[in-house]
């Protein structure tokens, strides 16, 4: 036997129509971290963003080259530090010693400068290229050396100290654009060029020939080691490459997602706080396309995927996966911040240590303290308790009770002058079910129909609603013609309502003109 | 055979002295349940048609409250004794005249029992006259009175006639009972030495309008009734002139103000009518409580009013849900039950009003307007649960088990206030239940107010826990834009869907089962839009997959369009019918299809897949059909037509029944069995598959029947029984006769309009023949073995051998 109590006593409120929940696969943890970066723009810098690197030592600042300046952010707080200007063209590239005590910077004079990160000034000025610089990088260990690239196509191999070249290599055909130091030895280093080659080079072997050559196929806009210092990730063209260089330079995959030139790639890390899945490095890449995706080169898959609103140029991530900077070509930087949990703690850590103090001094609750008729109160139930909840109370809106009373026109009005229109279409869907829709419209007096009219002129165009509100609107305003003509006010509605016909009726326009496009190639579509 | 099904709310119930049992009227039984569990415990059986009132002897002493004696009356014009805790029938009186209401004054009134010796017990009966029906034509329902003592009516003793047949109130202490006549209210007093013929001393009450119900104060001179407009007069002192006697205190000051008699129509006898008004309908029930403060009224509110009689104060009980039609007091003051029409009967704490339990029928059929003209609307079955499930008008669907006679479940289909009063605004056109009953699927529409806010909804439900109940899985909203749907069908095998909709579309839905990954446990399960088909954009109106799944068949109007539900390609058309078709069904695993159409030239047609052409059709308006899903049978529903030739001829033998019951085997045009049934229209078919566990029924020879049929008639009564065993229990209602040939086939379709008729079958033919008969044992091969001392004297064998020739000759002859 059903329960008598329930089928009795049951009320339904009016309830709006379910949305549609979107079929995307909920997310999967990885994207999941991925999107728990904060997003922060910072923006009006002058020109496109060139160059993005963080500084490897804590707190890793960061620094972005844009125009002729090099401009120093906190990671932390996403505003900048401070800003060297001291160039005569544009800068191309920036490159943090491994200390993070200096940094290098090359521009499109032709120079290499070394600045010390504090003072801003320039230690040391590397001549020698004689067309743009593009690339300038120290190697990961080496604190004396760095390595440079520019349109002349030659890389060369700097004693900073000295302000004196090294090694010249002459292999490559075309500009040289970007290169990396192999995480495992800092004598090793590999340069892309536009010649389509990523080149590695060993400065023990001065003769010019490069230790290993890899044939990207396109123009190769970006090179990274990756972490273990065996693999080689490329960037040109609209995919990007991941080689084996230990294996003598195999490509292993080739990722092409992106729709337009990837432009920059970095390594990323999931620096999640223990637990399975941290500590595992990814390749993300930015590209025209606007799109930032992370790729799991351990399974060849893109995990995540983010779009941006402009073409991207250049991305980099801190060490210490709390901040990602993406550069776009109009002067924008999409910083991303995480929360890191060992700062949270750092924070909490505080606190217990002032709770030791007070600890010893609390008494013991006796009747005639107020907090003994409070104790226990908060207490949480443990895990074999059994709960007893207290019955939900039910919440009835407002239109709610005025409908279960049958003041029909009082609850439209309540549901009106609410904000949200979901209620509202809901309650007239009910109102329609009593068959009392038209009577609520034809009692309302004027000032309640100019709520009626302001609402129906935001929502009667939404595909949600249109198919009641547009049919209620012509009835609205045949029904009370003539006391919109007798207000002012009113009438002011209409001509908004107006507007928004035409609008609607310019959008319609336009759609049927997508559709005459759409529909012939479907059908050519269809024949096959 | 299991019947089941039967109206709750026919006639009041009645409590048991220890207001521990509750007699309730069901058809030609009286079933009485606990109250303490709702669960019925034993039935009265015997009467052999509807039972109309049950009278409970009632107890005095506290000792003598065990006893648990009851008078029946029933239509089928006899009375009867019982002791219903055993049960037994003690006595049977019968008087031969229908009896629709009886009240027995001399059991209510103590002084019976303090006599010496019984004196004889009298009954007033309200009958109808069906003698002489050409003598009086109007007039013939009366109130009699009747000796129970002596088992006969009381010689010329007619104490009202009336236009309909009539309940007799009594009041509780059994010194008054009376009629309603239209606006007039007629109340006699009894004496306290009943003898036959002993004058009965009657006053008549008068309104303006219609009354329909009243009811005496228990200790008072005080009648209340309600009439048609709602309102509820309230009668004080009636009767003090006429029956003057006995009441002394009254007597007293009687006289004193014979002018002032506020409310009194007329000549009345009555000292005052108070008018109360709060219903807005029809006062459908009235009862006093047994200490005479309070008068609980009820209508078609489904709201239940206590007025504080003094006072006029109110108190409510709303949100009953339905309609009211009875309230019953019982001697224990906390307890009563208030029967609704939605076929529940309420047992209600008294002084809190709540609502202890509830015994639910199932539900009567009610008035849905019909938008679209279709057959599976009205029930579906779970063929394998044995459960049939009913449209109410509260927006559910009330599952109810055809083996255990009980409501299984309701389920909420639209979230919506209910109130009985309203117009119906939202409608379930549609239900359909998957072959396995795991998953459900509805349809609803609302009526838009002037071309307003229509909308059409189709909801897909998975079965819950336990398989109690249902859980809404996937609303769409308007799945054919604005048009309306005409049929869903599941798949048999997989989790896909098809509807198809007026609008000249169908859709074929599938659930996508997305499990998550292991931490996150919950399943997201939807039902999304697979493929969408049109032919010629003609209204689709019935639609079926096969039984394996791999074949769909639309209806488009006329035509049956035949798909590939995996590519959705059109994969053949068939033929045509003269009306659109509104049911389509595969018939078990093989490769023939029915269907049925509607309307003028309603039609019943067999299709044959492998000759993609028509195998036969009757003229036949089918009302239900029904397939065995593994075998080649199917059963239809058929309204009897009425210019039918046969009608003079078996006018007489079919009285009453309107529809038949023709069970097909797919390969022949003619029907194997055929039952007669009442009140067709409206009713429902469907063969239950049987297991052990579930039937419990009167299995004789020890098998089960692979299937049993399951016929739903109009009131929502229903009968299961073995179709195939055809020398079956012969049920009342059902009633199995030889196939009267349907001569009304229309013989000019396909084939037969290109080739001529084919040959006539004989529709006097036996049925018995027509069961597939074993050739007879040949007794010519055996009678002559064995040694010859053993065989039979030659005289015998002779005739034995010559009888075996004529028979094995006969079927050549008919042939």
């Amino acid at each position: 036997m059903a329960e008598p109590q329930q089928a009795l006593s049951r009320t339904f409120p009016v309830k709006p129509k379910l949305k549609a929940k979107s079929k995307k696969p909920s997310k999967t943890p990885e994207s999941k971290y991925w999107s728990s970066f904060k997003s922060h723009t910072i923006p009006n810098l002058i020109s496109s963003i060139t160059s993005l690197s963080f500084s490897p030592a804590t707190p890793h600042h960061f620094a972005a080259a844009y125009s002729t300046s090099l401009t120093l952010f906190n990671s932390k707080t996403l505003e900048p530090i401070s800003s060297i200007s001291s160039f005569k063209d544009v800068v191309s590239c920036a490159s943090f010693r491994s200390d993070g005590l200096l940094i290098a910077a090359s521009d499109h004079s032709g120079l290499v400068q070394v600045f010390d990160v504090k003072t801003r000034t320039a230690l040391r000025k590397l001549r020698g290229h004689t067309r743009p610089v593009r690339l300038v990088r120290y190697p990961r260990s080496d604190k004396l050396h760095l390595f440079s690239g520019g349109d002349d196509a030659v890389v060369k191999y700097w004693d900073v100290a000295a302000e004196s070249g090294v090694v010249e290599f002459r292999g490559h055909k075309d500009y040289v654009r970007c290169g990396d130091g192999s995480p495992a030895s800092s004598e090793l280093f590999a340069t892309g060029s536009y010649d389509h080659t990523v080149k590695v080079w060993d400065v023990r072997v001065s003769n010019s020939d490069a230790a290993m050559k890899i044939n990207h196929g396109k123009p190769v806009e970006d090179v990274i080691f990756l972490p273990s210092g065996g693999l080689i990730a490329t960037a040109g063209g609209n995919c990007v490459k991941i080689w084996d260089v230990i294996g003598g330079g195999k490509l292993l995959y080739s990722m092409e997602n992106h729709n337009k030139t990837v432009t920059s790639i970095c390594v990323g890390k999931i620096g999640r706080d223990g637990g399975e899945g941290s500590e595992q490095y990814r390749v993300l890449s930015v590209g025209l396309d606007g799109y930032m995706k992370v790729f799991d080169y351990s399974k060849f898959k893109i995990t995540h995927s983010m779009r941006f609103p402009a073409p991207l140029l250049s991305i980099g991530f801190s060490p210490d996966c709390a901040t990602r900077a993406i550069g776009t070509s109009n002067g924008v930087i999409y910083a991303g911040k995480r929360k890191v949990k060992g700062e949270v703690e750092s924070g909490l850590r505080e606190f217990p240590s002032l709770g030791l103090m007070e600890e010893p001094q609390r008494r013991v609750l006796r009747p005639s303290y107020f907090r003994y008729f409070h104790r226990s109160q908060g207490e949480k139930p443990s895990e074999g308790d059994y709960l007893i909840t207290r019955p939900k109370k039910v919440k009835i809106a407002e239109h709610d009770k005025l409908l279960k009373k049958f003041r029909h026109k009082d609850a439209f009005v309540s549901a009106l002058s609410g904000k949200n229109p979901e209620n509202v279409v809901a309650v007239m869907e009910e109102l329609v079910a009593r068959k009392k829709l038209l009577k609520c419209v034809s009692n309302l007096d004027t000032e309640e129909l100019g709520l009626l009219l302001a609402f129906l002129h935001r929502h009667s165009t939404v595909p949600r609603y249109a198919g009641l509100l547009m049919g209620l609107t012509k009835k609205v305003v045949q029904m009370r013609a003539e006391d919109i003509i007798a207000s002012d006010v009113l009438k002011g509605h209409i001509r908004n309502l107006k507007r928004s016909v035409e609008e609607e009726v310019r959008i319609q326009q336009s759609l049927q003109e997508i559709q005459g496009i759409i529909s012939p190639l479907l059908r050519i579509a269809g024949r096959r | 055979m299991i019947k089941g099904g039967k109206s709750l709310v026919s006639s009041p119930p009645v409590f048991s002295n220890d207001a521990k049992k509750l007699l309730v009227c069901t058809g030609c039984t009286v079933s009485i349940f606990s109250t303490s569990t709702s669960l019925q415990i034993t039935e009265l059986e015997g009467h052999t048609a509807l039972v109309t009132s049950v009278v409970v002897v009632p107890a005095f002493t506290p000792s003598s409250k065990i006893l648990c004696y009851c008078w029946t009356s029933s239509l089928d014009g006899t009375v009867r004794y019982w002791d219903f805790s055993l049960p037994e029938l003690m006595k049977t009186v019968d008087i031969r005249l229908p009896i629709f209401s009886m009240v027995i004054p001399g059991i209510l009134s103590q002084l019976a029992e303090t006599d010496g010796k019984t004196p004889n017990l009298f009954a007033y009966l309200s009958v109808e006259n069906t003698k002489i029906q050409d003598d009086q034509p109007k007039v013939h329902r009366k109130i009699l009175k009747c000796n129970l003592t002596k088992s006969r009516l009381a010689a010329g003793v007619i104490l009202a006639e009336t236009q309909q047949p009539e309940l007799i109130t009594i009041s509780s202490s059994g010194k008054f009972f009376g009629v309603r006549n239209k606006r007039k209210l007629h109340v006699w007093e009894v004496i306290a030495h009943d003898h036959e013929g002993a004058p009965i001393k009657k006053i008549t009450l008068h309104h303006t309008k219609n009354l329909t119900v009243f009811a005496f104060h228990p200790t008072e001179r005080i009648v209340a009734a309600g009439d048609v407009t709602g309102r509820i007069l309230i009668w004080r002192s009636f009767g003090r002139r006429t029956f003057s006697m006995g009441d002394g205190l009254m007597n007293g000051r009687a006289m004193n103000n014979e002018d002032e008699r506020p409310g009194v129509r007329g000549d009345d006898d009555a000292d005052s009518c108070a008018t109360w008004h709060w219903h807005s309908a029809e006062v459908k029930v009235l009862s006093f409580s047994s200490d005479g403060a309070y008068l609980f009224s009820g209508g078609k509110e489904g709201v239940l009013v206590f007025w504080q009689l003094d006072t006029g104060k109110k108190k409510f009980l709303p949100r009953i849900g339905s309609p009211l039609l009875y309230f019953a007091t019982s001697l224990d003051p906390s307890l009563s039950s208030v029967s609704c029409s939605d076929n529940r009967i309420h047992l209600l704490k008294m002084p809190s009003m709540e609502i202890l339990k509830s015994i639910s029928g199932i539900k009567l059929p009610c008035s849905f307007p019909e938008i679209y003209e279709g057959l599976h609307s009205r029930f579906i079955f779970d063929q394998t649960a044995g459960l049939v499930a009913f449209r109410t008008e509260n927006y559910c669907i009330q599952f109810y088990s055809l083996f255990d006679d009980r409501e299984n479940f309701e389920v909420q289909i639209c979230e919506r206030n209910h109130q009985p009063s309203d117009d119906v605004t939202v409608v379930v056109t549609l239900m359909v239940l998957s072959p396995d009953g795991s998953m459900m699927s509805t349809a609803e529409t609302k009526f838009p107010e002037e071309g307003l806010g229509g909308l059409v909804c189709l909801k897909f439900w998975t079965s819950g826990s336990q398989s109690k109940g249902f859980i809404l899985s996937t609303i769409i909203y308007e799945p054919h834009r604005d048009a309306g749907i005409s049929a869903i069908a599941f798949h048999p095998t997989r989790h896909m869907a098809v509807s198809s909709s007026y609008g000249g579309d169908f859709k074929i839905w599938a659930c996508s089962h997305e499990i998550q990954q292991r931490d996150q446990t919950l399943q997201n399960s939807g039902w999304t839009c697979h493929a969408v088909g049109s032919y010629k954009r003609k209204p689709m109106t019935a639609a079926t997959f096969s039984a394996d799944g791999s074949v769909l068949a639309i209806a488009a109007e006329t035509v049956i369009t035949i798909w590939d539900p995996e590519k959705n390609v059109l994969v053949a058309v068939i033929g045509e019918t003269l009306e659109p078709i509104t049911m389509l069904s595969f018939i078990g695993k093989s490769e023939y299809l029915v269907s049925a159409s509607r309307g003028s030239k309603s039609q019943l047609s067999l299709w044959s897949l492998s000759k993609l052409s028509e195998s036969w059709s009757y003229k036949l308006q089918a009302e239900a059909v029904a397939c065995v899903m593994d075998g080649s049978y199917f059963a239809v529903l058929t309204l009897l037509p009425r210019s039918s030739k046969h009608t003079e001829l078996t006018e007489t033998k079919i009285d009453g029944r309107d529809g038949a019951i023709l069970l097909f085997n797919v390969g022949e045009p003619i029907p194997v069995t055929t039952w007669f049934v009442k009140k067709a229209k409206g009713g429902g078919l469907a063969f239950i598959h049987v297991n052990s566990a579930s039937f419990k029924g009167n299995v004789s020879d020890g098998k089960l029947p692979p299937a049993l049929l399951a016929y739903i008639n109009g009131n929502h009564e229903y009968v299961l029984f073995n179709p195939y065993n055809l020398e079956a229990h012969e049920p009342s209602m059902v009633v199995r006769e030889k196939p009267v040939g349907i001569e009304d086939e229309t013989g000019k379709f396909g084939y037969a309009s290109i080739y001529g008729a084919l040959p006539e079958f004989d529709a006097k033919r036996n049925q018995t023949e027509l069961a597939p008969l074993l050739p007879s044992e040949k007794p010519w091969e055996t009678i002559f073995c064995g040694s010859s001392h053993n065989l039979p004297p030659i005289t015998k064998l002779c005739s034995a051998f010559l009888e075996s020739l004529l028979e094995k000759r006969t079927p050549v002859i008919s042939d």
